[in-house]
């Protein structure tokens, strides 16, 4: 018995002729928190969507506990919790009434959990939603997307509009929900954001996953910021085909990820004024897959 | 869910009520100050200035307007047949659509319901308000027409049943429109349009014989108001005509939506 909760097998969405998301593929096992990074348009939100039902995918499978995902299946929709990127719900109701009518979709007694959730998040019962900013409407979509327990969290871009305080806390959290069990696809498009509670990591460009691995898998590709000042400059261009990341006049940034005696020995041959090797932020490791 | 349909669609409700109400209150309470001797033989007089095939077309050949009853046949029976379409299509087209273009579908879609039931529940509390407003529309008029004294009870009650009859199969259509269409403020339009176009159709076909056939491309044709006043009767294949488009149009929105792009 596999302990894959999700499986996406070449999942593919054309609209009409553009493209949604052109060949994912990913596992993520039961307790894991994948996060699932990308720029903006790479095929995040069409991904989950697509997960979610909200559109047909064009071909490819998505398995939920082994299973393929059929249409409209409740049982399924039962056992997720969703967060969309952007929280839209019925602004005409409190928030009081509209947790109760969530309440009313399933089976349970959710009271307790949904008292925990609301005291948690420090949410005001009373007001409309017309009326809740945009971090507390994200707050109730929080509420709403956790206060059945599911076995399954998908979060697209969840802390969107958090205050640094609410991220936390929501991080905790998610730990907590990882600990029980629950299997989270946590999309992003800071990798930094989701580095400290992600298990694994899916970058996806262009429709594409195109890298998967762990944190510390990405970190040891060990790419460094090297900054040379040269009157060679040019010439250390050519030597070591790096990625400049930036540069000026003599003095140039590269993305390095030769070997210390490698770069070294390339090095050498050339009149060098000054040079400065740093750790790479995981912001630009990020930005360097994607340029 | 029904509740929260019931409770998202009362405001546009009690509002399209109003209008109708207001309306009509206003026509009884001025139309003793209208209809005096004096302006009677006047409204005779202009009436003789219209070509038989308008006067036929509202109705006015067929009663007299000469009381409020007779004003409400004729042109009050108009107004809610033309008011009563709106809201109908206008219910259709928006009570599935409005998830989409308030983008609350989003939400609707994760939980555990099926869209089958979204859209039954869905059905269920537009068809329930197409009733109600017929009805109470009728209730009002007919305490309205009692106090002003002469009126034909049973006339009236058929005749204010024959709203739910082009207002259920504009819901149908107008529901199933909108499952054709992607998050777009463009059903006001269509629902709109389509109700005078139905409406220009209907009166069309009743005004010349050359143009007669329109009738059959019309809803309005099952209102089928000149028989319930001359004959005091609903003509039954009116009923069944009205049910079947209803049922159908309902039928095809099923299909339509089970497969829609949500987003």
């Amino acid at each position: 018995m596999s302990d894959v909760v999700i499986e996406l097998k070449h999942l593919k969405k054309y609209y009409g002729k553009s493209r949604g998301i052109e060949d994912v593929s990913l596992k993520i096992n039961k307790g894991e928190i994948y996060g699932f990074i990308g720029p903006n348009g790479a095929g995040k939100s069409t991904t989950i969507r697509t997960i979610m039902g909200l559109i047909n995918k064009t071909s490819g499978n998505i398995f939920i506990n082994g299973k393929e995902l059929e249409f409209d299946d409740i049982d399924v929709k039962r056992r997720i919790g969703y967060l969309p990127s952007e929280v839209n719900l019925y602004g005409d109701m409190s928030v009081k009434e509209l947790l109760d009518y969530h309440e009313s979709f399933y089976k349970e007694n959710l009271t307790k959990r949904k008292n925990e959730l609301v005291k948690l998040f420090k949410i005001d019962l009373n007001k409309k939603i017309d009326d809740l900013s945009l971090g507390n409407l994200k707050k109730v979509g929080i509420v709403l997307a956790l206060m059945h327990s599911p076995e399954i969290l998908i979060l697209d871009e969840p802390t969107s509009g958090l205050d640094p305080i609410m991220q936390n806390a929501f991080h905790d959290l998610l730990i907590k929900e990882k600990e029980k069990g629950t299997t989270i696809l946590y999309s992003s498009h800071v990798l930094s954001e989701v580095s400290n509670i992600c298990d694994k990591v899916g970058l996806i460009k262009d429709g594409k996953i195109v890298k998967e691995d762990t944190i510390e898998n990405i970190k040891k590709d060990n790419y460094t910021y090297l900054k040379i000042i040269s009157k060679d400059i040019e010439n250390i261009k050519k030597e070591l085909k790096l990625k400049v990341y930036k540069e000026n006049n003599n003095e140039v940034v590269f993305f390095n990820n030769l070997k210390p005696n490698e770069l070294l020995s390339k090095l050498s041959k050339y009149n060098i004024e000054s040079l400065l090797i740093e750790e790479v932020s995981l912001e630009d490791l990020f930005i360097n897959y994607y340029k | 869910m029904i509740k929260r349909e019931l409770k998202a669609n009362l405001k546009s409700f009690i509002i399209w009520l109003f209008v109708l109400v207001a309306m009509f209150l206003l026509v009884y309470l001025i139309y003793p100050y209208i209809i005096t001797d004096d302006s009677m033989k006047e409204i005779d007089e202009m009436m003789k200035v219209f070509p038989p095939e308008v006067l036929k077309a509202f109705n006015m050949d067929v009663t007299s307007i000469t009381t409020a009853y007779g004003w409400f046949k004729t042109e009050g029976f108009m107004f809610v047949l033309l008011i009563i379409g709106i809201y109908s299509s206008f219910l259709g087209g928006s009570i599935l659509l409005k998830e989409e273009n308030d983008k609350t579908i989003e939400y609707l879609n994760s939980l555990p319901i099926r869209r089958s039931s979204i859209i039954t529940n869905k059905i269920i509390v537009g068809v329930f308000y197409v009733i109600l407003i017929v009805l109470l529309l009728g209730i009002f008029n007919f305490i309205s027409l009692k106090i002003s004294g002469d009126l034909d009870s049973k006339q009236f009650i058929l005749l204010s049943i024959t709203p739910v009859l082009i207002g259920l199969p504009l819901f149908g259509i107008n529901l199933f429109i909108s499952t054709l269409l992607n998050k777009s403020k463009k059903t006001i339009g269509i629902s709109l349009g389509l109700v005078f176009i139905f409406y220009v159709i209907s009166v069309l076909s009743e005004i010349s014989e050359n143009v007669g056939f329109l009738k059959y491309f019309s809803i309005y044709t099952l209102a089928d108001t000149r028989n319930v006043i001359s004959n005091i009767e609903i003509n039954p294949i009116m009923v069944i005509i009205s049910l079947l488009i209803t049922v159908g149009f309902i039928f095809l929105s099923y299909v339509k939506y089970n497969k829609k792009e949500l987003v």
